[in-house]
């Protein structure tokens, strides 16, 4: 395209068949434990 | 629904529902609203469409926009809306209910192993590790009997944490090391894996906390503020000396025996500090590659606490900070900084994007005498005390009001555009400033959604610095 450029992301949709698994980390025991960030996290299964 | 924005000369237009970013011209940037507002009105057709927004263009003082240039970019654009990477609506309120009332499963525990602390940093919301009660230390037969009750309410999780929390969990370091032992004991007859993790002002570390830590800790958080004189200010002794000159030196040994990886170095910026680019720059100079430094959290009584009036001042330095962040990685001098990291192609899964933190829920904090509350935010605020170790949940209706607590639950979610990156906030925060957990926490709103944008600005421009390296 010419006009506008994707940057690669996960399908967000195609995730509700495969995810849910729940085997991720818990949001608030990361670093922070003020607030609720998930965005930086990742995905157990994709490791 | 779409989110746009400018950032650093990039053009980002961000998806919302598909997590799509796409990094386009300024023409496209002008029209994509347009081309949304059309579609809202059942407009079809690229012909229809380029003179839809012909006409709204040409409302506009800006520049005019040359007919064939916008057929083009809106061929483009409907190409994207066919491929489900642009205007996708939100299909997940049935599926986030649908998985929020699966049977609960308890994964992980913050232990508060002492309330009590070596420090009395001002704006602890433990209170100087008492939370609001007295000083204790956990007993090791009351952290076993937390494990027990882990492993127990995990049902077919594999994955079990275990954060040794405090107040300051070295004042009670033979218990951590009794209980990983415990833990480990546990894994193999069922199944379970722990992962471990330390909180600490750091005043007591030593080379044999280290070596154990290093052994068994999946990750060490280590609290230190910045700048020194920032450090020393908020985070002093009871007797009023600082704590920067002892501290460093061993945070500079952990982050090297950790091979600066599975660490944070984690500061709290407050109204002293609004120029806290300052102090993630000096932390960064410092030699740490792993940056958390966050906004406090503070009743508005509180002089050091962040005010509505702050928030210009703060999102400016989250600017300032994204660029140095950008310019150190290119430079080959990178370093992570906690709020601004993002994974757009490895994220989590819708689920965990939107059904929030898991406090009361997934997650419960356990005090030194065992008893339960739904995240170590809320200990000491008896309407939530929730059980112990000993009877488990008692209170089934808090675990209920908290698992009902998702990102459709909250009027202010529902239309926010950060909320698949910060899963409707922390409950805790929400509480205290709006009275429900259901509610919002207006502030930290504010700054979330700019440390988001601030996030995607950085994966744009790092996407075009490696494409100018291959060219
Ligand atoms: S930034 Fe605020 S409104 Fe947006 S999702 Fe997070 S908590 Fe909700
Ligand atoms: S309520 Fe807030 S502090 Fe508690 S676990 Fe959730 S995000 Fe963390």
């Amino acid at each position: 395209m010419k006009h506008i450029k994707t940057l690669t992301t996960r399908d967000v949709k195609e995730s509700m068949k495969k995810g849910g698994c729940g085997e991720c980390q818990t949001s608030c025991q990361s670093a922070c434990k003020t607030s609720c960030t998930v965005g930086n996290q990742s995905c157990e299964k994709a490791r | 629904m779409i989110h746009q924005y400018v950032s650093n000369g990039y053009n980002i237009v961000l998806d919302v529902n598909s997590g799509c970013v796409h990094v386009v011209d300024e023409i496209t940037y002008r029209v994509i609203p347009l081309v949304e507002e059309a579609l809202a009105q059942n407009t079809e057709g690229i012909g229809n469409l380029a003179a839809y927004a012909a006409g709204r263009l040409s409302e506009s003082s800006e520049e005019p926009v040359e007919a064939l240039a916008l057929q083009e970019v809106i061929g483009e654009i409907l190409e994207l809306k066919e491929a489900g990477m642009l205007y996708t609506e939100d299909i997940y309120e049935q599926y986030i209910d649908e998985f929020k009332n699966r049977g609960t499963v308890v994964k992980a525990l913050c232990l508060h192993i002492a309330h009590d602390c070596n420090l009395a940093c001002q704006y602890c919301f433990a209170q100087e590790g008492e939370y609001h009660g007295r000083k204790a230390l956990m007993s090791f037969e009351v952290g076993r009997k937390a494990l027990d009750f882990l492993v127990a309410s995990s049902g077919s999780r594999v994955n079990l944490e275990v954060d040794f929390f405090g107040g300051e969990p070295l004042l009670n370091w033979q218990v951590v090391k009794d209980l990983v032992a415990y833990g480990r004991s546990l894994e193999e007859p069922h199944h379970k894996k722990f992962r471990f993790t330390l909180t600490t002002n750091g005043v007591l570390l030593n080379d044999e906390i280290l070596e154990f830590a290093n052994k068994e800790m999946a990750n060490i958080v280590l609290s230190i503020d910045g700048r020194k004189k920032i450090h020393d200010l908020m985070r002093p002794h009871r007797g009023g000396q600082g704590s920067y000159d002892e501290v460093v030196p061993k945070y500079k040994k952990v982050a090297e025996s950790r091979n600066q990886m599975n660490y944070y170095v984690r500061g709290t910026f407050t109204r002293n500090n609004l120029d806290f680019a300052e102090d993630v720059r000096h932390l960064a100079d410092e030699g740490f590659e792993q940056i958390s430094v966050e906004p406090v959290v503070a009743a508005d009584t509180e002089a050091y606490a962040l005010r509505e009036e702050d928030i210009p001042a703060i999102l400016a330095e989250y600017d300032k900070l994204a660029l140095e962040y950008i310019r150190r990685k290119k430079e080959g001098k990178g370093f992570n900084f906690f709020h601004f990291m993002i994974d757009l192609e490895g994220g989590p899964c819708v689920a965990k994007r939107l059904s929030g933190c898991g406090s009361g829920t997934e997650y419960l904090a356990v005090t030194p005498w065992g008893d339960f509350y739904p995240c170590h935010q809320f200990v000491g605020q008896e309407e939530f005390l929730m059980g112990n170790v000993d009877e488990g949940i008692i209170r089934t209706d808090i675990r209920d009001t908290f698992k009902r607590c998702n990102v459709y639950a909250k009027e202010k979610c529902r239309d926010c555009f950060a909320k698949f990156y910060c899963s409707g906030g922390c409950a805790a925060n929400a509480y205290h400033f709006s009275g429900s957990i259901d509610g919002a926490y207006d502030l930290g709103c504010e700054l979330q959604k700019k440390r988001v944008e601030c996030a995607i600005m950085i994966k744009a421009a790092l996407a075009d610095e490696e494409k100018e390296k291959t060219l």
